[in-house]
C-alpha cells in the first residue's frame, strides 16, 4: 500500500478553501474552531451517557423525539469503529443543515433500509451485517487524476473536519427518512486526488467480499457485483454532496455503509453508494448498477423528480417514515428532494424526462 | 385419519386463524406503544404479511384435489372448501389492509394509484373473480348449480394465475419468493391438464 505523503501537503489547501465552499451553502458563516473548543471524546461519550439517561427517563412520545438526535443506550446495532475515527466522529461540528427536521428513529434507520449486498429484505442488512469487517479499510483512488493509489482510510480523511448534516433521504422506492450523517464534503477528497481536467465523472464502487456479505453470494440476485455508482464531476463537487462516516453522532454501522459512503440528498437513495472502496474519475459515463439492471427503470441522474414517474408506481409524493398503522404518512415529493436553491442550476439546460 | 371430521374442521379451523391472530396482536401491540415491532412501515408489513398468507391459502386449496388423488389422502376432501373460504377471507383482509394502511381510504388517489400500479388491478381483478366463489361455495349452491358448479370453480385457476402475476410484477431484485410461488402455481395447474380432475 501506498503512503499518501502527498496528501498531508494537500492539507493545507483544502483547509483554506473550506470555508469558502461552505459559504456557497448558507450565507451564515460557520465559525472555525479552535483546538482547545473541541470537546475531548470522553467528555463527548459522558455528554452522551447523560442524555441517553435523560431519554431512558422520559417515556413514550419524548422518546422518539430525543433519539433522533442520539443514539439510544439500548440499541442493539453493533457500532464500533477505530479509535481514531470514533474521535473524529464525536468531534462533528454541528452545522445548521437539516436543523429543525426530524430525524426518523435510531432503530429506524439502521434496521430497515436496501442493502442488497447483505439481502433483499430491508431487514436483512440489520440482521445479517455483523460479520462484516469495516476496519481496517482501504480505498483505491484510479483515473485521471494526479494522486492515484491504494490509501488506508484513515490516511485518505486526515485532518478533514467532520459536521452533522441533517438529510432527507428519498428512496425510489417512494419511502424516505430523514438520516443526521457525520461527514465531510466530497469535494475535499476530490481536490485531494487533483484530478485532471478529463476528469468529467467520478465512478463509486462498493465492496465485493461475498464471504461477509450473504447478498453477494446469493444466487437469487440479479445483480452484477461489486455494486457501483457515479457522479457527473459538478454533482460531485456540490457543496451539498458528502462523504459520510457517521449517523447519530457516532460511527456507522455496517448495515448502513460503514466505513465510508455517499450521500447525494437530492438523488434517489441507490446512487448514494455504500462501504465505498474505490473512486475512479473518468472522462466518460460510468455504468451503474441499477440503470444496467434496469435502465428503463432508474437513470444515470436519478434525480428525485416528482413529475417523472418510474415506470412501476408514482414519484409523486412519498411515505415519510416511521409511519403509523393507520397513517401512512405521505407527503408531496418536492423537485430535487427540496434540495433546488443549491442543486437546480446544475441542470438548467437538462430534460429531466429524457435525463431521469 | 383417526379424528372425527367435526373435530377436524375445528382445528383446522382454528389453525387458520393464526395468521390473523397474529395481525391482531401485533396492530394492538403497534397501537400501544410498541411503534417499531413491525418495522417503520407497519401497514406495508401488515399488507404484505396478509397477501402472502392470502396466497398459501390459495395453494393450499388448490394442493387438495392433488393430494387426495395422488397421495391418497381422502380425509383432506371435506377441508377444502375451508381452505378456499380462508382463501377468500386472506385475499378480502389484503384488500383492506391495502386501503386502509397504505391508501388511507384515499379514494381520490385511488384513480393515480391503479394506474402507476397495474398488479393492484390484476389483484383486484382475482378478488373479484373469488366472490361468486366464495357465494356458491355451500352445499344449496352446489346442488343447484350441478355441473355448472365445477366450471364455475376451475375460475380459481385464473384466480391462482392473477395471484402470481401481482407478485410478478412487484419484483426489483429479489425474485425468489414471487419466482417461488408461481413456480407451485404451475405446478399445480399442470397436474390439472393430464385428468380431469
Amino acid at each position: 500500500m501506498k503512503k499518501p505523503g502527498n496528501f498531508t501537503g494537500l492539507f493545507c489547501l483544502s483547509y483554506s478553501t473550506r470555508y469558502g465552499v461552505v459559504m456557497l451553502i448558507r450565507k451564515n458563516r460557520f465559525p472555525s474552531i479552535s483546538a482547545t473548543e473541541i470537546t475531548p471524546r470522553e467528555v463527548f461519550l459522558n455528554r452522551r451517557k447523560f442524555m441517553q439517561g435523560g431519554l431512558a427517563a422520559a417515556a413514550g412520545l419524548s422518546a422518539m423525539k430525543a433519539s433522533a438526535l442520539v443514539r439510544p443506550a439500548d440499541a442493539s446495532v453493533n457500532v464500533t469503529g477505530p479509535e481514531w475515527l470514533e474521535r473524529m466522529v464525536v468531534n462533528a461540528k454541528e452545522s445548521p443543515f437539516g436543523r429543525g427536521e426530524k430525524a426518523a428513529p435510531y432503530s429506524a434507520a439502521t434496521q430497515y433500509n436496501n442493502f442488497y449486498e447483505f439481502g433483499m429484505r430491508k431487514t436483512d442488512p440489520y440482521e445479517n451485517a455483523s460479520e462484516f469487517k469495516a476496519s481496517p479499510w482501504v480505498v483505491t483512488i484510479e483515473g485521471e487524476c494526479e494522486n492515484t493509489g491504494s490509501f488506508a482510510l484513515e490516511d485518505l480523511i486526515r485532518g478533514i473536519d467532520l459536521e452533522e448534516r441533517t438529510y432527507r433521504l428519498r428512496c425510489v422506492e417512494a419511502w424516505s427518512m430523514v438520516i443526521p450523517w457525520v461527514g465531510f464534503g466530497l469535494s475535499e477528497l476530490i481536490k485531494r486526488c487533483k484530478p485532471l481536467s478529463s476528469a468529467k465523472y467520478v465512478e463509486f464502487v462498493t465492496v465485493e467480499r461475498p464471504e461477509e456479505m450473504p447478498g453477494q453470494r446469493s444466487v437469487f440476485s440479479t445483480i452484477d457485483w461489486p455494486y457501483r455508482e457515479g457522479l457527473r464531476m459538478d454533482e460531485a463537487m456540490n457543496p451539498l454532496t458528502i462523504m459520510a462516516v457517521g449517523m447519530y453522532g457516532d460511527v456507522l454501522p455496517n448495515q448502513n455503509g460503514a466505513p465510508l459512503r455517499l450521500v447525494v440528498p437530492w438523488k434517489y437513495g441507490f446512487k448514494s453508494i455504500k462501504s465505498v472502496v474505490k473512486l475512479r474519475f473518468r472522462e466518460t459515463m460510468p455504468a451503474t448498477t441499477w440503470n444496467e439492471l434496469a435502465p428503463q427503470e432508474y437513470g444515470f441522474y436519478a434525480n428525485v423528480n416528482p413529475e417523472v414517474d418510474h415506470p412501476r408506481w408514482s414519484q409523486a409524493s412519498e411515505r415519510r417514515l416511521p409511519n403509523s398503522l393507520f397513517s401512512p404518512n405521505r407527503i408531496k415529493t418536492e423537485m430535487f428532494n427540496g434540495y433546488g436553491e443549491q442543486v437546480a442550476h446544475m441542470y438548467k439546460n437538462m430534460d429531466l424526462r429524457k435525463w431521469y | 385419519m383417526v379424528l372425527n371430521l367435526t373435530i377436524r374442521r375445528w382445528v383446522i379451523g382454528l389453525l387458520c386463524l393464526f395468521p390473523l391472530i397474529y395481525m391482531v396482536q401485533a396492530m394492538v401491540r403497534v397501537q400501544l406503544g410498541e411503534w417499531d415491532l413491525l418495522g417503520p412501515e407497519p401497514g406495508k408489513t401488515l399488507t404484505h404479511f396478509s397477501g402472502t398468507w392470502a396466497f398459501n391459502f390459495l395453494l393450499g386449496a388448490l394442493a387438495v384435489t392433488p393430494v387426495v388423488r395422488l397421495g391418497r389422502q381422502k380425509w383432506l376432501m371435506p377441508h377444502r372448501r375451508m381452505l378456499g373460504l380462508y382463501a377468500f377471507f386472506y385475499v378480502t383482509l389484503h384488500g383492506v389492509a391495502y386501503l386502509w394502511f397504505l391508501l388511507g381510504w384515499r379514494w381520490q388517489d385511488l384513480a393515480e394509484e391503479v394506474v402507476e400500479r397495474p398488479y393492484l388491478l390484476i389483484g383486484t381483478l382475482g378478488w373479484l373473480l373469488l366472490v361468486p366463489l366464495a357465494i356458491t361455495s355451500t352445499k344449496g349452491w352446489q346442488r343447484s348449480l350441478g355441473r355448472r358448479w365445477k366450471a364455475l370453480h376451475r375460475l380459481s385457476y385464473i384466480v391462482v394465475v392473477l395471484a402470481s402475476v401481482h407478485y410478478l410484477l412487484q419484483i426489483r431484485a429479489g425474485w425468489f419468493e414471487p419466482v417461488a410461488y408461481t413456480v407451485l402455481t404451475v405446478i399445480l395447474l399442470s397436474l390439472r391438464t393430464k385428468k380431469s380432475f
